[in-house]
């Protein structure tokens, strides 16, 4: 039994001559909640699809819980949210949700109790109404994305992939989701889950993987992977405007590489090698009265911006995929 | 195995489920029958009401023709003649006599008139005109009653006894048509190019109604976008075979109800007809089938669907709308029309070249060649290869279908060019 819940070595996809994904490495640890970030069209989907055995890589191996992807049965232990929602529409949803455990090799009668038990607990299933016997298009768009999610954990799967899972959520639904997948982690499941939105990450993720037109960019813990972030920043407010000898520090560069001036508060961006224990030191000594010295760590979007750039956020956003 | 049988329940299941299909299955075979009985009913109706006899008989020939043509149209001596008027005319008065008779046609005074002259009684020639001359089983009634007075003038004339002339006439036929092949007798001549029609139509229908249908199932899967969630579970093969032999079901439970209302309506034809006022002499012919035969057609009728099936599930995984399917099921369409088109000239005429090549032809051959083996005896090594032409031809599509399917399930946007199917095909 490995650590880890997937494992991706150098997979490559091309679809008519353009690379969708290029020699991508993953390591997934077991029980963990991995972001895979990145702008539209940066090739998550194209990930997943290929971790679920959906689309074949060109190159490279997909390992899940310890064996192959393609091993028989396994994706009966995968759960997946696709990032285009969609059920059939003049299916009784009872009868939807078993269809999906049932392809997921659960037996009706264990189905039909966590069905029940599902539609209770997000709430589409009471005393006075059961939309569990409704047909799909008799419900709101929001109770269809509940429908989706129960359809994506009823045979309990030990992987819970997630493309997209918040666009198109309703905040009620959104904050659902969010209870479902702290929950899930609780119960040790692993959970992967793409996303451009990278406040939702920050919240939720144990581990992410940065990725841009194809590529890793970079990928750990997220505490790892923002003290590997080369800027380091500090929070400065002063009492009164800068004197000439304060200035001066500010201006070494061998201590700061940026500064955002703004007259008596300042966001500093420290060189490289630039200690900031001594750039405090070196403030008081100069006889700056510090209100605020704070080490900020940088928020993924920072990271994101940085290293992905804004170019590539803004062809995201047009992009599709 | 197991996902597979899920995936059939739910194609199965959700299709029957359907009021629509309710009411084709249990509606289908009351109309049907309605169809097969109404114009026996109505032509056993008209005759009944003894509307023939409504004529008028312009009797020029001299010798009382009409009246004996009157008598046997009135139902023999006993019969009752008051509707059917016997106008003696002298030969030279006719023409005024028709335009009279024509006028009182067009009054709706009589239904039509009977012309007889010398001409009738030397070379047996009558003309009528009327309302209902287009009816053949009326024209066949005054044809038959005018053969038997013309036949009992003569007898008398030659002496006998004009009650004994009437006895001897009085003859009631009924032949039974019987089919000679190369293994010997069997069954109705008719009844078996009718009956190969039916089947030819029956599985021509179930292709282009559960063909279209294995289509639109594609495409909803497609354009909800549900087929990503389901290929995340079963592979896209599984999932293709699933839905071609649910489908498939579906339309045979149709089939089996609609031939089992048939076979109990031939059961019961005797009250119904009784009802209806038919006399239960009025017979269906129902053809000897040979179990060889049944054999061959069920495979025909799997084989048959499976292509056709595999080519429109195929069509519907290429496309992501209604009007791109409508255009691109085209060219399937077309080869099931063609089919079609010849089934009756091949009904006409199954020895013809072209029957006989339009039933190898493994796209036609499915429908046509039932038709020609219900009609002639198809050899049996003939049989065979039509067969193996059209399962390697399955097999094929089937092949091809699964890799466009397997593609094209999660490709939206433009209908590919055949540059890019045929990249599909290789890459998948």
């Amino acid at each position: 039994m490995t650590a880890l819940a997937l494992e991706l070595r150098g997979i490559t996809k091309q679809f008519a001559g353009t690379v969708a994904v290029r020699d991508l490495s993953l390591d997934v640890p077991r029980g963990a909640v991995y972001g895979l970030l990145g702008p539209n069209g940066a090739g998550k989907t194209t990930t997943i699809r290929m971790i679920l055995n959906v689309i074949a890589p060109d190159s490279g191996s997909i390992t899940v819980l310890g064996a192959p992807h393609t091993s028989p049965g396994l994706l009966d232990r995968l759960g997946y949210l696709p990032e285009e929602r969609g059920l059939y529409k003049k299916m009784q949803v009872r009868r939807l949700l078993r269809f999906l455990a049932e392809l997921k090799g659960v037996n009706a009668k264990t189905a039909n109790r966590r069905i029940d038990e599902w539609l209770e607990r997000l709430s589409l299933r009471s005393a006075e109404k059961d939309w569990g016997n409704a047909k799909v298009d008799e419900l709101s768009r929001g109770m269809q994305q509940k429908v989706q999610f129960i359809g994506t954990l009823l045979h309990e799967p030990d992987v819970v992939i997630l493309d997209e899972p918040f666009s198109g959520l309703d905040p009620i639904n959104a904050q659902a989701l969010k209870d479902t997948v702290v929950e899930l982690k609780r119960r040790d499941k692993t959970i992967v889950f793409s996303t451009h939105l990278m406040d939702n990450a920050e919240r939720l993720c144990d581990s992410v993987c940065i990725i841009a037109r194809g590529g890793k960019v970079v990928d750990g813990t997220v505490a790892d992977v923002k003290s590997a972030h080369h800027r380091r920043s500090v929070a400065l407010s002063l009492a009164g405007a800068p004197t000439d000898a304060t200035a001066a520090v500010l201006a070494d560069r061998t201590l700061v590489d940026k500064m955002d001036d703004n007259n008596r508060y300042f966001e500093i961006e420290l060189a490289t090698g630039g200690d900031p224990q001594r750039l405090l030191q070196r403030l008081v000594h100069a006889g700056a009265d510090v209100q605020r010295f704070e080490l900020i760590q940088p928020s993924l979007h920072q990271i994101f911006l940085d290293r992905v750039g804004a170019r590539g956020v803004e062809e995201g956003m047009s992009g599709h995929g | 195995m197991a996902k597979l049988w899920t995936v059939i329940k739910r194609e199965f299941l959700e299709r029957v489920r359907t009021k629509w299909f309710i009411i084709v299955t249990i509606f289908g075979p009351i109309f049907f029958g309605v169809i097969m009985v109404l114009p026996a009913y109505l032509s056993v109706r008209s005759m009944k009401d003894a509307k023939v006899g409504d004529i008028r008989i312009l009797d020029a020939t001299g010798i009382d023709l009409g009246d004996r043509v009157a008598t046997r149209l009135g139902g023999g001596p006993m019969g009752d003649l008051s509707t059917t008027q016997v106008v003696i005319v002298a030969p030279e008065k006719l023409a005024a006599a028709e335009s009279l008779a024509t006028r009182d046609v067009m009054d709706r005074v009589k239904r039509g008139y009977l012309v007889l002259d010398s001409l009738t009684v030397q070379e047996q020639k009558a003309s009528y005109a009327g309302r209902n001359a287009s009816s053949i089983n009326e024209m066949q009634v005054i044809e038959q009653a005018l053969r038997s007075a013309i036949l009992g003038q003569r007898l008398e004339r030659e002496g006998l006894d004009p009650q004994r002339v009437e006895k001897l006439t009085r003859v009631k036929v009924s032949m039974n048509a019987e089919r000679i092949t190369d293994k010997g007798r069997g069954g109705s001549g008719i009844g078996s190019a009718i009956f190969g029609f039916l089947i030819a139509f029956l599985l021509y229908m179930m292709i282009v109604l559960y063909g279209q249908n294995i289509l639109r199932g594609v495409l909803e899967e497609k354009t909800t976008r549900v087929a990503e969630v389901i290929v995340s579970s079963v592979s896209t093969d599984i999932l293709l075979a699933g839905k071609v032999i649910g489908v498939g079901a579906v339309g045979l439970l149709q089939q089996v109800v609609w031939l089992l209302s048939a076979v109990l309506f031939y059961h019961f034809r005797a009250p119904i007809f009784t009802k209806l006022g038919i006399p239960p002499s009025v017979e269906i012919p129902l053809p000897q089938v040979p179990p060889m035969l049944i054999a061959a057609l069920v495979l025909f009728f799997i084989l048959g669907y499976g292509l056709y099936a595999a080519l429109f599930a195929a069509v519907g995984a290429m496309v992501s709308s209604q009007e791109d399917a409508n255009q691109a099921a085209q060219p399937v369409v077309m080869l099931l029309v063609f089919s079609i088109i010849f089934a009756q000239p091949v009904m006409m005429n199954p020895t013809s070249r072209l029957a006989e090549i339009a039933s190898w032809i493994p796209f036609s051959a499915p429908v046509i060649m039932p038709i020609r083996m219900s009609s002639i005896s198809i050899p049996w090594y003939e049989l065979a290869a039509t067969i193996t032409g059209v399962a390697v031809t399955m097999a094929i599509c089937v092949w091809l279908s699964a890799r466009i399917y397997r593609v094209g399930l999660l490709m939206y946007g433009k209908r590919p060019s055949m540059r890019e199917l045929a990249r599909w095909i290789k890459q998948a």
